[in-house]
Parts: structure tokens; C-alpha cells; sequence
């Protein structure tokens, strides 16, 4: 066999084996990877720096409708609404105010309305000090009872500070203890969650026996 | 027709002797003609390839090399290509540590309830890839009375958090003060600066994923395809070390947003959780909030506080 026929061969089986190597990447014989699988993307409620509630003095500020706020559009001056509390002792609520729902503190400890509206003047609330505050500066009435929380607040520890960390480069945003919580239910935080994690393999999920090990 | 060489017959392998015959050239010239096409079909998966470094890229030296107008350059490079890219002009800039800065983060696990609104606020930040997801924090859901991080749960999912019975802890990059991720480096393309945070050369990675695996906390994240991320959900305020977008092959994580801390602003998981569990500031600062934090609440652990990597990433719980 002389080096020319070999050197044929060569190059005839070379070029069969990129002629396969060719057909095999045209007709994807090895499978590309199949497309992912669509992700929708993140409702825009989920990345949305907006507190879940508004306070009166932001409401004040953003120049907002105030009208649910103007007492005596129904109540009537220097005379204290009455309270009617059922056999429980539990205050029932006005079908006026049924958007109230009455669950500060537990045990019902804290169901009186005149602990912190003023009695005399709706518009005003009361601390149980004896000072007297406007409707928007309700952040004092909460701290004249939550005390550690209020130092926390003051602090910045407690609630969201927002804007800048360096004081010097720009301003702070602070938000009323209202902005999150409802005064008359204040500890009510349960929302739905964000869409977790969207592997590209299925992952392990934690079984029940995880927390009740046999 | 393929030749047999111990045949005797006329017009074959007698040409060798009496140099090259036609029929030989031509069957020679046909069979190398058909390889070579048959070589440039099978090596077409590589012009499928996008972005191949210009030579301006390949060229550029390390980051702490780079004198104010080569990065100026570069800066300028990277504003092209993203607006090339994505059609949006960003602002890209190079934000360089503060003195007398080092930041600490302070989460609150009392507060946490698994909303989740972080991860995406980062996504949304940072320019993640959509799809396949990259997110730089992950929430564990976490049974009441262990912090056995085997039994903390990535997937829950259920009608409303926070669930009875469990603690939600929040886990991204803690901005190691002995990082193993930054010994690992092959390269040094990622570097601990001097306000503590962390940071990666995106232009400078080799993408081998020595920190990925070095890291306790799976806080580095590898771009294994090209990242994916639809052309109006941009965010054009960019840094170098930050959220600029990331090429296929590299890694990537949780950077303390430079991009707006180094401008000082709040991170943007801060700014979104809507329970204030995220505490961020300068700890050097004996004013910050992260150092009132650090002084009164019972600050309970840095995770996997045994592995000696000192985070300045810090768990606490209220009263």
C-alpha cells in the first residue's frame, strides 16, 4: 500500500466523519437543550416600596381626600358619643364604623375608643398622660404606651428608615407607626408571599418528617 | 472506488511512480473539498456565538491598574455595549469606597415574615437574569426552636405568611470580614474593599467558580447562559463593581448595591421590606442605626459563626 492511497483514506474517512458530524448538528440528534421553561415575570406589587397603609399626616401631605376624617359631619360637637358594649364586655362596634375591627392588645384590654380618641373633641386624641394630640401626630399617642418601641423608633431600629444612610449626601423618609400598622388591629402582618425560587431541576422539598421526626 | 492497491490494473497507484495523475488530483482536490466543508458544517455551533470580546475588552487591564481616564474608557465602552444591547443609554460609573465607611447589615428575624419582597426588589436592582432566575437573596422558612439550616425550606408557598409555628431568615451575601471566596480566586478578580463589601470584576472573572464553591452561604450565583432580561425592566443607574449587565461565564452576587450605597442611599432589599427588619448603616458610625443595634438588641449570631468567616451580616431579635 503506497502513502498516496493511504493518505485518501485518511482524508475520505475524515471527511465522512465531519460529513456525520455535520448531519448530526442539522438534524439535532444530540438535543440541544429544549427552551426554558416561561418564567412570568414579578407582579410589580411585590417590588413596590409603598407601605400597606397610609397615615392621616401622609394623607395630609399627598393633599388627599380627607372626608372620612371630618368627624363632625356626623357626630355632634361637645357631646361624647355613647359606647354599647355587649354581656362579654366586648365593644360593639357602630354599623357606622364597621370597617373597625377592634383587636388592640389581647383579651380585649384595650376596647375603649376614649383611650386614645379625645371624648370631647373627635378630632384630637388623648394620651393617658393628659397630653392632647392632632389626628396627624399620632406617633407620640402610640409611643405614650409602647414605650421600648417608641426609644426603637426614635432610634430608627424600629419600622423602615428610607432615603439615604449618609445624612450628609440627602434627606431621610421616616414613617408613622400608621403607615403600617391599623390602630385598631395592629398586629395583623399576614400577606401573600412573592413567587419563590423557579429552579431548573426539581428540587428536594423539605417532607413532613422534617418536623416530625419518627 | 476506492483504489486496490494489489491490483495490477492500468490508471491506478501507478501514477506515484510517474507524479500526480488527473484522476488522482481530482479525487485528492473532491475528497479534501468535501472535508473541509464537512469541518466548517460541524464547527457551525460557533457562529451561533454572540458577544465575542472586542479587542479593546480583551486588552483592558486589571481594575486597580486602571489610571482615571483608561476607566473613564472603559466606562464609556460599557455604556456602548449596554446600549447597544438593550437600547437604553445607562449611566455606568465607578464608585470608589468611602473613607471611614464600613458597612454592616442588620436583619431582624422577629420582624421577617417571608413576603419575599426583597428578592425581587434585588432582581429588579441589580439587572438579575429573569430566566434562568439568578436572585442573590434566598428566604428559608425555618421551624420554631433550631437554626438547623437543613431544615429550612426555600419553596414554601402558602396562601399567606407569616405561617404559625416558623421564623423566616433571609439569606444573601454576609460581606465576610475573612472571605473564602475571595482566597479561592485564581485570579483576584473579586476583593474585600475597604467599607467591607465584597466585590467582583465582571470583566476580569474566568468564571472557574472557586468562590461558588468556596462560599458556606451559597451567596455567589454563575451565569450559565447568557442572562436574560427583557429590555424595559433595565435599571439604567449602574456601577463597574455593581449591577452593570453581566456576560455568559461569570459570577455574580449580592454587592450591598454599590451602585446606590456608595452614593449613600439605602440598599434597594431596605428600602422594599415592608415590616423595616432590614437595618443597613455604617458601623464606624456611633449614631448609625446598625451600631444602636449592635449595642442594645440581643444580636444572637453571625451565621455559621463556627467557620471562623466573621460576616458583617448580623441576625437579631427584638427585646
Amino acid at each position: 500500500m503506497n502513502n498516496q492511497t493511504r493518505t485518501n483514506q485518511v482524508l475520505l474517512l475524515a471527511s465522512l466523519a465531519f460529513l456525520a458530524l455535520a448531519a448530526g448538528f442539522h438534524f439535532n440528534l444530540w438535543g440541544r437543550p429544549a427552551p426554558r421553561p416561561d418564567i412570568p415575570l414579578v407582579d410589580p406589587m411585590f417590588t413596590s416600596n409603598t407601605t400597606w397603609r397610609t397615615s392621616y399626616a401622609e394623607l395630609i401631605r399627598a393633599k388627599a381626600d380627607l372626608s372620612d376624617f371630618d368627624c363632625y359631619a356626623c357626630h355632634e360637637r361637645h357631646k361624647p358619643p355613647p359606647m354599647h358594649f355587649d354581656t362579654n364586655n366586648i365593644l360593639i362596634v357602630p354599623k357606622e364604623h364597621s370597617d373597625i375591627v377592634m383587636h388592640h392588645g389581647t383579651h380585649n384590654r384595650n376596647n375603649l375608643c376614649f383611650n386614645c380618641h379625645d371624648e370631647n373633641n373627635l378630632e384630637l386624641f388623648q394620651t393617658r398622660d393628659g397630653r392632647q394630640l392632632k389626628l396627624s401626630e399620632s406617633t407620640p399617642l402610640c409611643g405614650s404606651c409602647h414605650g421600648p418601641t417608641y426609644r426603637d423608633w426614635e432610634a430608627g431600629a424600629h419600622g423602615r428608615t428610607s432615603g439615604y444612610w449618609n445624612r450628609d449626601l440627602g434627606p431621610i423618609t421616616r414613617l408613622d407607626c400608621v403607615s403600617c400598622h391599623n390602630p385598631h388591629s395592629p398586629k395583623n402582618f399576614s400577606r401573600p408571599p412573592a413567587p419563590g425560587p423557579h429552579p431548573l431541576r426539581p428540587v428536594r422539598t423539605i417532607a413532613a418528617e422534617h418536623h416530625n421526626p419518627v | 472506488m476506492s483504489c486496490n492497491c494489489n491490483s495490477n490494473k492500468p490508471g491506478c497507484c501507478h501514477s506515484s511512480e510517474q507524479g500526480v495523475s488527473r484522476r488522482n488530483f481530482l479525487r485528492t482536490s473532491a475528497v479534501l473539498a468535501s472535508g473541509l466543508a464537512a469541518l466548517a458544517a460541524s464547527l457551525s455551533p460557533l457562529m451561533e456565538m454572540e458577544d465575542v470580546p472586542s479587542a479593546e475588552k480583551f486588552l483592558q487591564k486589571y481594575y486597580k491598574e486602571l489610571t482615571p481616564e483608561e476607566m473613564a474608557k472603559v466606562l464609556k465602552r460599557i455604556e456602548n455595549e449596554v446600549e447597544r444591547q438593550y437600547g437604553i443609554r445607562p449611566h455606568v460609573r465607578d464608585l470608589k469606597p468611602m473613607d471611614g465607611v464600613e458597612f454592616v447589615y442588620c436583619l431582624n428575624l422577629t420582624r421577617c415574615i417571608g413576603c419575599r419582597k426583597c428578592v425581587h426588589a434585588c432582581v429588579k436592582e441589580n439587572n438579575q437574569s429573569r430566566n434562568p432566575e439568578i436572585q442573590y437573596i434566598r428566604v428559608l422558612k425555618m421551624p420554631h426552636g433550631t437554626f438547623d439550616m437543613e431544615k429550612g425550606d426555600h419553596n414554601y408557598a402558602p396562601e399567606s405568611v407569616p405561617e404559625k409555628g416558623f421564623f423566616y431568615m433571609p439569606v444573601q451575601c454576609q460581606q465576610c470580614k475573612n472571605p473564602p471566596c475571595v482566597k479561592v480566586c485564581p485570579v483576584h478578580a473579586t476583593w474585600t474593599d475597604s467599607d467591607g463589601i465584597t466585590v467582583i470584576d465582571y470583566d476580569w472573572c474566568i468564571g472557574c467558580r472557586y468562590c461558588e464553591a468556596a462560599c458556606p452561604y451559597w451567596a455567589r450565583h454563575f451565569n450559565f447562559t447568557k442572562p436574560n432580561i427583557p429590555k424595559d425592566k433595565l435599571n439604567p443607574e449602574m456601577a463597574y463593581l455593581g449591577n452593570r449587565p453581566r456576560r455568559q461565564g461569570v459570577m455574580e452576587k449580592c454587592h450591598f448595591c454599590v451602585q446606590r450605597t456608595r452614593a449613600g442611599k439605602y440598599p434597594a432589599c431596605l428600602e422594599v421590606c415592608p415590616v423595616g427588619a432590614r437595618k443597613f448603616g455604617n458601623i464606624l458610625d456611633p449614631n448609625s442605626e446598625v451600631s444602636y443595634i449592635l449595642r442594645t438588641k440581643r444580636v444572637f449570631m453571625q451565621l455559621k459563626e463556627e467557620l471562623g468567616t466573621s460576616p458583617r451580616f448580623f441576625y437579631y431579635f427584638d427585646v
